[in-house]
């Protein structure tokens, strides 16, 4: 079974490396809706990585939600901002090189603290797994607040939605 | 391209309209017909129908033929209903050159001519169903009963759809009694078949919520756009052609003409429905009335074997008939010639399109398409 | 006899194992299966071609293709060969590499979804714990695909038709999802195989909550897969074929392969959650699975070939004003009948969703026909 375990650590290691050629991708394409793509294929990339660590329930969470609505959202977005798909947005700029300069200085703070930081991890939390019937049991008794309060956004996203689409719909069509 | 966002409380953000042309080659516009259309969204902005691709200069064609050879031309003016072309043909030579058609020729032309109507009703609304993407089922419904009678056609002319099979004075050949069985049989089939139609289609949800409120005319302007057919008689107003010229004999035949309220398309599908029910009516009585006799007037018998000598005496004249798509009319000015001086063919279709736009401002691209296929054209009236 | 398929796998591997190592025996055990669905899949879809047209010919009084290979069984076959031969047609200014990744974001998901049905007593490729999820979240990529192949098109009708079809599909994912929920809460667990375990006494398709909830799951997955009376996005009569209009050859056979493999899997899964998947008595369990997805499927076909079609804004109402709270109101009466019990469970769950379905349709009211006069001219 090593020789699974290998294979399988191999192909984590190329979606790794894959999740962060997209990620790259999606920040320097010249064609928004390429950039979209490469978005979406980040956040798929995410979902396989949760899979590797044996979170079946978020991983199939981070697709239904994140590449099936939130990447439609985006993308009507992008649509509805350019009537043009080609690429005249340009890429860089004159600050350029003091741009590269600050981030590389991020880069390398960030890394040190992240670096010398001792992660704790528990034992029980690498080799437990629990189901879906668990994490409901949770969000509804130890995580009820935070529960609360995103439905109460989510329900006044949608509200405010419904209402810019409606200012439309006096000057527009009538139903 | 202007696209202003104004951050107010009235959020007015326009958006650009789009501009898209439906046609002319579409699986659904009857034909090669276009329609610019400006959208907003999905809402029709403005429409400008674009006609002329199937013209085929049948008036130049028709100055420069003999009387009798435009006749094989008219049936492909509305290829659909041939006989019909053929009968408001006739009639106006016959009412330039003061022709009395015999008796059993006249029956056999009112036959003909309902028979034609109940063909293209039938046909319509199953076309009309089809636009509604009811993917072919009706139109396949009608067509069996359609393939019925163009076979009584083929009896009786040699030819299912462009029969060329009037003449003035008559008819070209008489009706056997095959035929003659063969329309009984038609005729007693038919008000099953319209009751099974019917009952697939009438009170089907889908079919009332596509059709209801869409697309209404009003009696106003469907008269001051010279509307005529089923549009108008579905708007309410009491114009049926047969009714206010009795030409031919249909003074003889007890119908009555069904109107509608609204002038939406459901009314116009179901007007149609009605009327084959009356035509229906027709040819029952007409079938039990139909003399024995001649079927050419005897002025016209020089003119059978030498059709090229007859000219009509000077003058003009205009006879129209009720087709089944609306008011069929022809214009012809004699000079005396074998050839007329003027032709000139009043179509329907033509005249019905040019208030489409007025019928479909407001309403949705889905609902453009159902609209045009309840106003009924057929290209080759549109563009002659 | 119900073991065959099982049988036939467990041979192959015991063979295999005979002269290769464990591991590359697990990992032929999932190859095996893979194929098993990868040749199930595509033929299939063929048939269905073949099926859909017969059964629609018939309905409209007419043979369907009976001219390839008697009864016409090689249709699908000359469809394949011509699709293949087909020039493949790039529009000048279409972006090729999005016009190329269409067609293909829609058929692997379209395939995936095949490995959480239960085809029979022990034959899920994959038991998922989360397989409805599963099922879920692989199906909803199809919005994006639908959203490259019209962008890619660079066509201002495939532009419009895929827009229909992502505003359609993402408006029935709701209903769909809730009303899955009753079944997933009352048989525990979100695993297709449990949920049908959890069958085997009665069908939740004949409980008062499980028949609203199959009805409403029916509807929204027609809706899903784009197919008669909800098949906007291709309105053939009026935007010729919407998203896939600018698709010829074997990238529009991929977009029709995706379309009948999802009818599939709707059907199946349809069959799995409420209609009690592979229980059944005497015959063996893959062939309940089959015979009742495909009474399904003739019930979609059937769909096709006598209604016509819903305009988007009464779509989209349908979706939002009934199906929605519907499937809501299902969701209570289902956690009703679960903490209740007796005869009391019975006639009150009936009694709130008709009382529901009643309210719902008195609020939509515009939709309901009127009645019209017709009068007659007097002479």
């Amino acid at each position: 079974m090593t020789e699974l375990t290998f294979i399988a650590q191999l192909g984590i290691y190329a979606m790794m490396f894959v999740v962060l050629a997209a990620a790259v991708a999606a920040v320097t394409l010249r064609n928004l809706f390429h950039c979209a793509l490469a978005l979406a294929g980040v956040l798929i990339g995410v979902a396989g990585m949760y899979l590797a660590m044996h979170a079946e329930f978020l991983a199939m969470v981070q697709i239904l939600i994140y590449v099936g609505a939130v990447m439609t959202l985006i993308i009507f977005a992008i649509m509805l901002t350019q009537r043009l798909g080609a690429g005249d947005v340009a890429q860089n700029n004159k600050q350029s090189l003091f741009g590269a300069v600050a981030a590389a200085g991020f880069v390398v703070t960030l890394g040190g603290i992240l670096w010398k930081t001792p992660w704790p991890v528990k034992e029980e939390a690498v080799t437990s797994s629990f189901s879906a019937s668990d994490l409901g049991e949770s969000l509804m008794t130890t995580y009820v607040l935070p529960f609360e309060i995103i439905a109460i956004v989510l329900f006044a996203v949608l509200i405010g939605a419904i209402v810019v689409a409606r200012k439309d719909a006096p000057k527009g069509a009538e139903q | 391209m202007e696209k202003t966002v104004t951050l107010q409380d009235s959020g007015a953000i326009d958006t650009q309209t789009l501009d898209i042309n439906i046609g002319p080659q579409h699986p659904s516009t009857h034909g090669v017909f276009r329609m610019n259309m400006k959208l907003d969204g999905e809402t029709v902005v403005s429409l400008k129908p674009v006609m002329g691709y199937l013209h085929r200069n049948h008036e130049q064609i028709a100055e420069n033929m003999f009387y009798l050879g435009s006749m094989p031309y008219t049936d492909r003016l509305d290829y659909f209903n041939s006989m019909t072309n053929n009968f408001v043909y006739a009639l106006t030579v016959e009412k330039l050159a003061q022709i009395e058609v015999p008796e059993r020729a006249d029956y056999i032309r009112v036959i003909m001519s309902e028979l034609t109507r109940l063909v293209n009703h039938v046909s319509v609304t199953g076309f009309l169903l089809n636009d509604l993407g009811a993917f072919f089922t009706p139109v396949l419904y009608a067509f069996r009963e359609r393939e019925r009678i163009l076979d009584i056609f083929e009896e009786v002319s040699g030819a299912r759809m462009m029969c060329n099979y009037f003449r003035f004075g008559g008819v070209k050949y008489d009706l056997s009694g095959e035929a003659l069985v063969a329309i009984k049989d038609v005729v007693s089939r038919f008000p099953k078949f319209l009751d099974e139609y019917e009952k697939l289609l009438t009170k089907n949800e889908i079919l009332c919520m596509r059709c209801q409120n869409v697309g209404i005319l009003s009696p106003e302007l469907a008269i001051s756009a010279s509307i005529t057919g089923p549009m108008l008689r579905a708007s309410g107003v009491n114009y049926d052609i047969r009714k206010v010229d009795n030409y031919s004999i249909y003074d003889r035949f007890k119908f009555r003409v069904p109107l509608g309220k609204v002038g939406d398309v459901y009314d116009r599908y179901y007007v149609r429905i009605l009327e084959m029910r009356e035509s229906l009516k027709i040819l029952e009585q007409a079938l039990k009335e139909i003399p024995a006799g001649e079927i050419m007037a005897k002025k016209m018998a020089p003119f059978v074997k030498a059709p090229r000598n007859f000219k009509p005496p000077l003058g003009e004249s205009y006879a129209r008939v009720e087709a089944p798509k609306g008011e069929l009319g022809i214009y012809i000015v004699s000079d005396g010639t074998p050839q007329p001086w003027r032709y000139h063919v009043r179509a329907p279709s033509f005249i019905n399109l040019t208030i489409l736009e007025d019928l479909c401002v407001g309403h949705k691209v889905a609902d453009a398409v159902v609209i045009l296929g309840s106003v009924d054209i057929v290209l080759g009236e549109v563009d002659r | 006899m119900d073991q065959l398929f099982v049988g036939i796998k467990t041979a192959l591997l015991s063979m295999l194992g005979t002269f290769m190592p464990d591991w590359l025996v697990t990992v032929h055990s999932v190859l095996i299966s893979a194929t098993g669905i990868a040749i199930f899949g595509p033929l299939t879809m063929m048939y269905l071609t073949l099926i859909e047209r017969k059964v629609v010919a018939r309905m409209q009084n007419r043979l369907g293709p009976n001219r390839v290979g008697k009864f016409g069984l090689l249709q699908p076959v000359a469809d394949g060969i011509k699709m293949l031969t087909k020039e493949d047609i790039v529009p000048y200014k279409a972006d090729k590499l999005l016009h190329l990744l269409a067609p293909i974001t829609i058929v692997v998901p379209a395939l995936m979804v095949f490995a959480v049905l239960p085809f029979g007593r022990g034959m899920i490729a994959a038991d998922l714990n989360v397989g409805i999820l599963y099922f879920l979240a692989v199906s909803s990529t199809t919005t994006i695909s639908i959203f490259i192949a019209g962008w890619g098109s660079h066509n201002k009708f495939a532009l419009l038709g895929a827009m229909r079809a992502v505003a359609q599909m993402v408006s029935y994912e709701v209903p769909m999802v809730l009303s899955l929920v009753p079944a997933l809460m009352i048989a525990g667990s979100l695993s297709t195989g449990a949920i049908v375990a959890a069958q085997a006494e009665r069908w939740f398709a004949f409980t008062p909550w499980g028949f609203v909830a199959f009805i409403i799951f029916y509807l929204c997955g027609v809706a899903e897969v784009n197919r008669s009376p909800f098949d906007l996005a291709e309105a053939e009569s009026e935007i010729v074929a919407g998203f896939h209009t600018e698709y010829s050859g074997m990238k529009f056979a991929l977009f029709y392969m995706a379309e009948f493999m999802n009818t599939f899997t709707i059907s199946a899964l349809a069959a799995t959650i409420f209609l009690g998947g592979w229980h059944g008595p005497f015959l063996p369990s893959w062939f309940w699975f089959l015979l009742k997805t495909y009474i399904l499927i003739f019930v979609m076909i059937w769909f096709r070939g006598t209604l016509p079609r819903l305009r988007i804004d009464q779509l989209m109402g349908l979706a939002w004003k009934f199906l929605l709270p519907m499937a809501l109101v299902n969701v209570v009466v289902a956690g009703f009948w679960y903490m209740s019990s007796g005869v009391i469970r019975t006639f009150g769950s009936i009694a709130c969703l008709v009382v529901a379905f009643m309210v719902l349709t008195a609020l939509n009211r515009p939709y309901v026909p009127e009645k019209r006069e017709y009068t007659f001219a007097e002479n």
